[in-house]
């Protein structure tokens, strides 16, 4: 039997995440939030060098000029380390149902049958995946913390665009005052850290057109229902 | 919310951190320019209602080189102030003439030459002799 040598040229290339390797091998008490590593679940949300993130999609090499810098988001309470306090946003979102709300949910073995333009008028606000990134972005927030802010309302938008939806008035009530989305200024930093490119300056200034357009409706027509 | 939490605090300068929020607070002073230059122009209207050597009197305070200085600042001011809501009007309430929404760059293109020839046009009925 003859023998041969077979070499193999394999380009090896290892991600390793450094927050991680930090706690398994610097300093085990570290505490930071992270589940999915694939940019999903909106868990491991930090400032690197400045500007939010999502630290699982940040590759060290576009980061590394120096000392990377990575502190827990801008704009909440901190609890330890890197893990900041939810729950103002959390009661935030709720205060805009970002839920389908129906008045009768009627025969629960129909289907509400939707349209692919029906999808898409609000496929792009249904991709917020809940990572606060835009609330650490944005300034507004920063100054006035009541703002109910980037992500809730995008999510508002979401369900108002949405066919079966029925609470639409009601969410832009909620939206229509002192610390609802005429508190935006448009800085627009919202949008330009979005990792999913949910647009979130984009949608507050359309609820501003909505809200208005809902205001005059009942001004000028206060019998008229709306949806 | 906990009391042992650690409280953020914004720090000073937050707006020097990029460039777009420099963009932003630009954007905001502007306004507060136009508001201001607002207020020359009424003060104008009062020294000319005070009469003739009033108003000259107030015309050469404005030529001097300190006020022209002034005035070049602020006009850099108004007009980044304009250009950048140009820049957000597409972005803030995509028009759709077709399928897709205009691109905003169309829509800030669009309005700049409308400006431009707004500003031309009142140049042109101050200075033209009409």
């Amino acid at each position: 039997m003859v023998e041969s040598e077979v070499v193999f040229r394999v380009k090896r290339y290892r991600p390793e995440s450094g927050l991680n390797y930090i706690k398994d091998h610097v300093d085990p008490t570290l505490t930071f939030r992270w589940s999915c590593r694939m940019g999903i679940c909106g868990s491991c949300g930090a400032d690197v060098n400045g500007q939010p993130r999502l630290t699982c999609g940040t590759y060290i090499r576009d980061v590394h000029k120096g000392a990377v810098t990575v502190e827990p988001l801008s704009n909440f309470p901190i609890l330890k380390d890197l893990v900041v306090d939810f729950d103002d946003f959390l009661n935030k979102l709720a205060s805009v149902t970002p839920y389908i709300v129906r008045k009768d949910w009627g025969d629960l073995t129909k289907e509400y049958v939707q349209y692919p333009e029906d999808v898409e008028a609000y496929r792009q606000q249904s991709l917020c995946i809940n990572c606060m990134l835009c609330y650490a972005a944005c300034p507004v927030f920063g100054s006035s913390p009541e703002f109910v802010g980037p992500a809730a309302s995008a999510l508002a938008l979401r369900y108002n665009r949405d066919t079966r939806d029925q609470g639409a008035d009601a969410r832009l009530a909620r939206l229509n005052t002192k610390t609802g989305i005429w508190e935006c200024t448009f800085v627009g930093e919202c949008s330009v850290v979005c990792p999913k490119d949910v647009d979130p300056a984009a949608a507050i200034q359309t609820l501003k057109f909505l809200a208005t357009m809902r205001h005059m409706r009942r001004l000028l027509m206060p019998g008229a229902s709306s949806r | 919310m906990t009391g042992r939490e650690y409280p953020w605090k914004r720090r000073p300068g937050w707006w020097l951190r990029n460039r777009r929020y420099l963009g932003f607070q630009l954007r905001e002073a502007g306004g507060v320019v136009c508001a201001l230059y607002g207020l020359v122009l009424l003060n104008m209207l009062i020294q000319l209602r005070e009469g003739e050597s009033a108003y000259t009197a107030f015309l050469d305070l404005l030529r001097t080189p300190p006020v022209l200085y002034l005035n070049l600042v602020l006009f850099a001011l108004v007009v980044w102030h304009a250009l950048t809501w140009f820049m957000l009007i597409g972005k803030a309430q995509p028009i759709q003439f077709t399928r897709q929404p205009l691109p905003w760059k169309v829509v800030f293109g669009v309005n700049v030459l409308l400006w431009l020839g707004v500003s031309g046009a009142v140049v042109y009925l101050i200075f033209g002799g009409i």
